[in-house]
């Protein structure tokens, strides 16, 4: 705890102590505005698209639902502990953040390697890219919300290594929190993926 | 001068650290709701109809409180926040309606 005396000097909420840090925060809003038109047009062009499955399986015949709501409970689960993350980061605990932060990752590689697993899965059930409208409307929605974890995944692992060497500042504060903004947003772009997609598929 | 840093410190320190509540309900709150919705369409006897509708209008309420608790909307400062977010809705709602429409009339 040799950075400990210094913890003491920082302001309650380190995130919006600096005109930076703020902007950063509005900043990454708008950014997210624009991440929302990008997952909208997709979930459109899926709901468009989904009942062209040219002869292949059907939404209905393919998902597995079990998998899917142990991956809804993964990354719901990381969600909460990303908001831990910034509950630490308020009461300036460092090695709390630290690891609030590191379960996140792991939670979200559990959830990459859940969706990994069931792509594999569709395809050897014939389920793939090119095989049809629904099949490829499916890829780019799911898979653009996976990249969305995975680049989550590379952020967060790489924020809790700087936090490892230049401590929580006004500076590193930001970044904790616009990356457990992201790491929510994902999630709520799940919950639409999970009702739309998947609930969805099986119900007709 | 350290001493007066200190004492409004933990002032403002004070609110912060109630606020883990409302994130673990809303925790509790989106395993209930997505639950929900699983079983209402693992039900047979429910007519598809009404489960589309119904599943829908859960996960808005469970995006809704999450975008509030845990993305911090209902805090102090988040005017702009809500306008950026408000903005993307009014673009995104034409696009989703529009797909509606295509698919269904």
């Amino acid at each position: 705890m040799s950075a400990h005396s210094h913890l003491d000097h920082l302001p309650a909420e380190p995130e919006k102590a600096t005109l930076e840090g703020r902007n950063k925060i509005l900043g990454f809003w708008l950014f997210l505005g624009a991440e929302c038109a990008l997952f909208g047009t997709l979930f459109a062009s899926y709901i468009a698209l989904r009942g062209n499955n040219m002869g292949g399986p059907t939404a209905n015949e393919l998902f597995d639902l079990a998998i899917v709501a142990v991956a809804t409970f993964i990354l719901l689960t990381s969600s909460l502990f990303s908001v831990l993350a910034v509950h630490s980061m308020h009461q300036h605990n460092l090695s709390k953040v630290r690891f609030w932060l590191a379960v996140t990752v792991l939670f979200g590689l559990a959830f990459l390697a859940l969706e990994i697993y069931e792509f594999v899965h569709y395809v050897h059930e014939g389920h793939t890219f090119t095989s049809s409208a629904f099949a490829s409307s499916f890829y780019s929605l799911v898979g653009f919300h996976g990249a969305h974890v995975l680049f989550g995944v590379c952020w967060i692992a790489l924020l809790v290594a700087q936090l490892g060497r230049k401590g929580l500042t006004v500076v590193t504060a930001p970044k904790i929190y616009v990356a457990a903004l992201y790491w929510h947003f994902i999630d709520v772009v799940w919950v639409f993926i999970f009702t739309v997609v998947y609930l969805m598929g099986k119900v007709g | 001068m350290v001493q007066n840093e200190t004492s409004s410190q933990k002032i403002k320190r004070a609110p912060v650290h109630e606020g883990m509540k409302n994130h673990y309900i809303t925790f509790a709150l989106s395993i209930v709701l997505t639950a929900l919705a699983f079983f209402a369409v693992m039900n047979p006897n429910i007519p598809s109809g009404f489960v589309y509708f119904f599943i829908v209008i859960l996960a808005a309420i469970q995006a809704v409180a999450q975008l509030l608790f845990w993305m911090h909307m209902k805090d102090r400062g988040h005017v702009y926040a809500q306008m950026a977010f408000i903005v993307a809705a009014l673009v995104l709602l034409p696009i989703f309606i529009t797909a509606l429409f295509w698919i269904w009339w």
